[in-house]
C-alpha cells in the first residue's frame, strides 16, 4: 500500500499509549480512535490491507489538530504528525474531501487565498493605518520582504497584526516591501488537505516574487506560513518568523521599549513552538518590556496545549474546535493574567472568539500590540 | 461472531452511540501495550453500574466474553479479546466522585485516570501515593486490577495499599459492595484486596474507594554514581537498614547509562557501572538531615560522584535521566520489551549479573532499570520483533531469566501483571494445588468463564 516513507513509524510504535495524554481531541472524544496511539494504529493496519479508507477512516483522520504534541510526548520518537500529514494525502487519493475543505483548495485555485476574495484586496489592511507612504509598501526592491499571509489579510479580526508589524518596521528603519496582490497562498492549508501536490504552482510564484526583489530575508507573522516555507519552499533565503526580527531589533537597540503596565500569559502557537522550535524569542520580547509581567500557564512551551484551530479542524468538525478552544481558555484563566498573548493570528482567531461566544472577560493580544504600544509615540 | 439480534440489544441497554463495531473500532481496541492482537467482536461503553448489571446479565446467559479494558497501557496482554467477545471501556466513567477530606479517601470511577486523582487530591492538600509511569493515561481500575506501583512504592508501596473498598458488578450481572471507607476491617474474607490484581477476570470494578495520605511539604533528591554495582546495591542495602524510608530508590546500570549518554540526555563518567536516584519526602527539617545521611552513605560506600538538589528545578534535572531513560532505549531499536521479574532486596545486584550473563550468553542488548528498593527490575530488552531467530534467543534467555528470579526468592512480576505475557511461566512460582485453589475462586465468581477468559489461569 505503499506507505514505505511512513512504515518505520509504524514499527517503532509499541502501543505504550503515553501520547493519548496530550491529545486535546480524544480528551473530548474518549474512543481509541481518535487519538494519536489510534490512528498511528489505524494506519499500520491500512498498510497492512486489514482496513480501507472509508468515510469514517476520513472522519477520524479529520478530527487532528496536527498540533503535534502526541509526537513530542511519545518516547520512541514516533513522528505521528509526519504519518498523520501522509494519511491526509493517502485519503484526498482516494475520497472525497470534506465540503468545506474542497471550496478552500477551489477558492486557492481561482484567487490564491482561502477567502475566495479578489487577491488585489490583499492589501486592504493598509487602510488601518493612518499614514501610509507612497510606495504602500509594495517596493521595487527591498532587504526583507513581509509575507502577509492569508489569514491576517483577509480577516478583519486580525488585520490588526500586520497593521502593527509594518509600524514596528518602520520604527526601527527596516528596508522592507510587500507583496501585495502578488502574495499568493503559501500553500498551508492544502498541506492539511492532503493535497501537497498542489502546492507547487504557489511556491514556484512565492519564491519568484520575493527574489525579484532582491530580498535576502523573509518575515512571517503567521507561525504557519513560516513553517511551510522553511519546510517546503527549499530556498537558502533567510526565513524569520517577526517575533525572531523584533528580538533581534530589540537587542540591537534599534528600538526602544517604554513601560506599559500588564501581567500577561504567553500561548506557544504550535507551529511556532514545536514546530519552529522557537519557544524564546517571544518571551525575550515580553520580558524586554518594562513593566510586563509574565506568568505561565501549567503547560508551556513544548507542553503547550492547541488553541482549536489547527489542522484544519475548524473546517471539519467547528463544535470540536470550539470545545478545545474553551478548554484552552481555562488554562489561560487560571494563571490569573486577564491578558493572553501570543503571535500567530489564527490562534488569536480561535481564543477570541470562543471567549466573546462564551462572554468571557479575556484581552487576546498579539504580540505586536504589545510591542507597538511600548514603542509607539507616548 | 455476535448475532445482530445481541448486538442490538446491547444497544438498547447504552445506547446505539455507545456500542461501536465499525471496522475502526474493532481494529483500535484489538491491543494494549502487549504485543498479541485480538479483534473484538464489538465495543461496549456503559455509563453506569446499572447498565453494566444488564450487559453481564445478558452476556452471562448468551454466553458472550466481556473484556474490561481502562486505558490498554498494560504490557502484559490483559485488555484484549483473546478468545473473541466484547471490550467493555470505562471512558465515560471517569468521574471523582467525592475527596473526602475528614476521612482521608477519595471515591472515585474505574475510568477516572490516576493523574487526574492526583491532582484532585493536591488541591486538598492531600496525595494519592501509586504513581505508575504510565499515571498521566492509566485508570485506576486498571491500577487497581493489575495492583500497579510506582516509584513512590518503596515508602508508599502500592494501590493495593489504598484500596478501601469497592463495588464490583459479578459476571452474573449482581452487585456486590466490599470494604468500605473505615480503615481497619476483618470482617470475612478481604474480598476487597483479592478482586485487587485479579486482572479483570473476576468481576466489574465499578467504584473504587481509596485512601489518600497528607501531601508531603518536602523532598530530598539525589545522585549518585558508582563504579560498581556492588557498591550501589550496598548502598541501597545500607539506606533502607538505616531506619530511613526513602520514597523512590531507582537504579540505571551502566547499559542504558551509555545510550543515555549517545542520545544527549546527560553524560556520565565512562566507567560508570550503576546510577541512584534517591528521594526522600516529608517534613522540611526530617528531611534536610535524611539527605545528608544518604549522601555521606554514598560517599562511604564508593560513590564517585553524588549530587543533592538544592532546589525543586535541580530535583527536576536530576529526573531527568531516568525519566528519559525509556524513550532513550526505545529509540534504538524498533522494539523493546520491558521485563519485571523481581527479587528480594539483597539479591538485586547478583539478579543484575545474572541478566548481564544472560545478555552475553545470548547475544542480546539488555539494560536494567531497577526500582531498587523493592527488588523489582526492569531489564528492557531492545529487540526487532520481525527478527524470528533473534525473538527465539529471548525466549530462552527470558526462561532462565524467570528460573533465576524465582530461585532467589523471588516473582515473575512485581507490578505488570501475568497476562498472556507471562502465563506460560506462572507453575514456576505456584504449585499445582494454588493455581487449582485460583481456579476454583475464578469458577465461583464467573461460572460460565465469559469474563476476560484466556489468562493466566
Ligand atoms: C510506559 C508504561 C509505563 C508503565 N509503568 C508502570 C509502572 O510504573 N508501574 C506499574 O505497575 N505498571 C506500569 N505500567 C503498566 C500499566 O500502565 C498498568 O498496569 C496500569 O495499571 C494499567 O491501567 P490501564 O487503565 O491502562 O488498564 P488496562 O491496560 O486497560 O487494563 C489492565 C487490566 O485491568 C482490567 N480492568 C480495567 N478496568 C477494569 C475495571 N473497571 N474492572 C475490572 N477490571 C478492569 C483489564 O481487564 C486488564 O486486565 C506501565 C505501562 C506503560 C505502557
Ligand atoms: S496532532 Fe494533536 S490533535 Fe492530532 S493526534 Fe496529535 S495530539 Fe492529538
Ligand atoms: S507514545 Fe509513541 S510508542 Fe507510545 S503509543 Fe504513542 S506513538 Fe506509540
Amino acid at each position: 500500500m505503499d506507505l514505505n516513507n511512513i512504515a518505520e513509524e509504524f514499527s517503532q510504535c509499541n502501543k505504550c499509549g503515553l501520547c493519548l495524554a496530550s491529545c486535546p481531541v480524544c480528551r473530548e472524544l474518549l474512543l481509541e480512535k481518535y487519538s494519536p496511539r489510534g490512528k498511528i494504529q489505524l494506519a499500520r493496519y491500512y498498510g497492512r490491507g486489514d482496513l480501507e479508507l472509508s468515510d469514517h477512516f476520513r472522519e477520524i483522520f479529520e478530527r487532528c489538530l496536527l498540533c503535534g504534541a502526541c509526537s513530542i510526548t511519545c518516547p520512541s520518537g514516533v513522528d505521528l504528525k509526519k504519518v498523520f500529514l501522509e494519511m491526509r494525502e493517502k485519503i484526498s487519493e482516494h475520497r472525497d474531501l470534506h465540503a468545506h475543505i474542497k471550496s478552500m483548495v477551489q477558492s486557492l485555485a481561482e484567487y490564491h487565498n482561502i477567502s475566495e476574495e479578489e487577491n488585489e484586496e490583499r492589501g486592504e489592511w493598509r487602510e488601518l493605518l493612518k499614514e501610509i507612504p507612497d510606495h504602500m509598501y509594495e517596493k521595487d526592491r527591498a532587504e526583507v520582504v513581509y509575507f502577509v499571509g492569508c489569514v491576517s489579510s483577509f480577516f478583519p479580526m486580525v488585520q490588526g497584526i500586520p497593521r502593527n508589524l509594518v509600524r514596528i518596521l518602520d520604527l526601527a528603519g527596516v528596508d522592507f516591501a510587500i507583496l501585495g496582490g502578488e502574495e499568493w497562498c503559501c500553500g498551508f492549508p492544502l498541506l492539511g488537505a492532503g493535497l501537497s501536490n498542489k502546492m507547487e504552482e504557489l511556491k514556484a510564484h512565492n519564491l519568484e516574487k520575493v527574489k525579484a526583489l532582491g530580498a535576502g530575508t523573509v518575515v512571517f507573522s503567521c507561525p504557519s506560513c513560516y513553517g511551510t516555507w522553511d519546510e517546503h519552499y527549499g530556498t537558502d533565503l533567510e526565513l524569520l518568523h517577526s517575533t525572531q526580527l523584533i528580538e533581534r531589533l530589540i537587542r540591537d537597540g534599534a528600538v526602544t521599549l517604554r513601560e506599559v503596565k500588564a501581567m500577561v500569559t504567553y500561548h506557544d502557537p504550535c507551529d511556532l513552538g514545536r514546530g519552529g522550535g522557537e519557544y524564546e524569542a517571544p518571551r525575550a520580547i515580553l520580558k524586554s518590556i518594562p513593566g510586563v509581567s509574565l506568568v505561565e500557564m501549567e503547560k508551556n512551551r513544548a507542553q503547550s496545549v492547541c488553541c482549536g484551530g489547527g489542522g484544519n479542524l475548524e473546517m471539519a468538525d467547528p463544535k470540536l474546535s470550539r470545545t478545545v478552544a474553551r478548554k484552552k481558555i481555562e488554562q489561560i484563566t487560571q494563571t490569573g493574567a486577564d491578558t493572553v498573548v501570543t503571535a500567530c493570528q489564527q490562534c488569536i482567531r480561535t481564543i477570541k472568539s470562543e471567549a466573546r461566544r462564551q462572554k468571557i472577560d479575556l484581552d487576546v493580544l498579539d504580540i505586536t500590540d504589545l510591542v507597538l504600544r511600548a514603542i509607539g509615540p507616548s | 461472531m455476535l448475532s445482530e439480534a445481541i448486538a442490538n440489544e446491547l444497544r438498547a441497554i447504552v445506547g446505539s452511540n455507545w456500542f461501536l463495531d465499525s471496522p475502526e473500532d474493532l481494529a483500535t481496541y484489538s491491543y494494549d501495550g502487549f504485543l498479541p492482537e485480538y479483534k473484538p467482536d464489538g465495543i461496549i461503553i456503559p455509563e453506569n453500574r446499572e447498565e453494566i448489571a444488564a450487559i453481564m446479565g445478558l452476556a452471562n446467559k448468551e454466553k458472550i466474553n466481556i473484556i474490561p479494558r481502562g486505558a490498554g497501557t498494560n504490557i502484559c496482554g490483559s485488555s484484549v479479546a483473546r478468545q473473541g467477545g466484547i471490550i467493555m471501556a470505562f471512558h465515560r466513567m471517569n468521574r471523582i466522585l467525592e475527596i473526602d477530606r475528614e476521612n482521608m479517601c477519595a471515591v472515585v470511577q474505574p475510568g477516572v485516570v490516576n493523574a487526574d486523582l492526583q491532582r484532585e487530591a493536591a488541591r486538598f492538600r492531600l496525595m494519592y501515593p501509586p504513581d505508575p509511569a504510565s499515571m498521566f493515561v492509566s485508570t485506576i481500575g486498571g491500577n487497581v486490577a493489575l495492583n500497579a506501583g510506582g516509584p513512590r512504592g518503596v515508602k508508599y508501596g502500592v494501590t493495593r495499599d489504598y484500596l478501601l473498598g469497592l463495588e464490583v458488578v459479578l459476571p452474573t450481572g449482581e452487585v456486590i459492595r466490599t470494604g468500605g471507607k473505615s480503615l481497619k476491617s476483618v470482617t470475612g474474607y478481604d474480598l476487597t484486596r483479592l478482586m485487587c490484581g485479579s486482572e479483570g477476570t473476576l468481576g466489574i470494578i465499578t467504584e473504587i474507594i481509596l485512601k489518600l495520605v497528607p501531601l508531603p511539604t518536602s523532598k530530598a533528591t539525589l545522585q549518585a554514581i558508582f563504579l560498581d554495582v556492588d557498591h550501589a546495591a550496598k548502598t541501597v542495602s545500607a539506606i533502607m537498614a538505616s531506619g530511613i524510608v526513602p520514597t523512590t530508590l531507582e537504579l540505571i546500570d551502566k547499559v542504558i547509562l551509555d545510550v543515555i549518554s549517545d542520545y544527549g540526555g546527560a553524560s556520565f563518567p565512562k566507567d560508570a557501572e550503576a546510577l541512584l536516584l534517591i528521594e526522600v519526602d516529608g517534613e522540611e527539617v526530617l528531611v534536610k538531615a535524611q539527605g545528608e545521611r544518604i549522601e555521606e552513605f554514598c560517599k562511604e560506600r564508593g560513590a564517585i560522584e553524588v549530587q543533592r538538589a538544592r532546589n525543586a528545578e535541580e530535583a527536576e534535572m536530576l529526573w531527568q535521566a531516568r525519566r528519559t531513560a525509556f524513550g532513550a532505549v526505545a529509540r534504538l531499536r524498533p522494539n523493546i520489551l520491558v521485563e519485571d521479574a523481581t527479587v528480594p532486596v539483597k539479591r538485586l545486584p547478583d539478579m543484575i549479573r545474572v541478566i548481564m550473563d544472560l545478555a552475553e550468553k545470548y547475544g542480546l542488548r539488555i539494560g536494567v532499570l531497577a526500582h531498587a528498593g523493592d527488588g523489582n527490575l526492569h531489564p528492557l530488552i531492545m529487540t526487532d520483533l520481525r527478527d524470528e531467530e533473534e525473538m527465539a534467543r529471548i525466549d530462552k534467555a527470558l526462561d532462565e531469566l524467570f528460573e533465576a528470579a524465582i530461585g532467589m526468592g523471588g516473582t515473575l512480576s512485581g507490578e505488570h501483571g501475568v497476562g498472556i505475557a507471562k502465563d506460560r511461566f506462572i507453575d514456576m512460582e505456584y504449585s499445582e494445588k494454588a493455581i487449582e485453589i485460583m481456579r476454583g475462586i475464578k469458577r465461583v465468581f464467573d461460572p460460565n468463564n465469559i469474563l476476560n477468559p484466556g489468562s493466566f489461569l
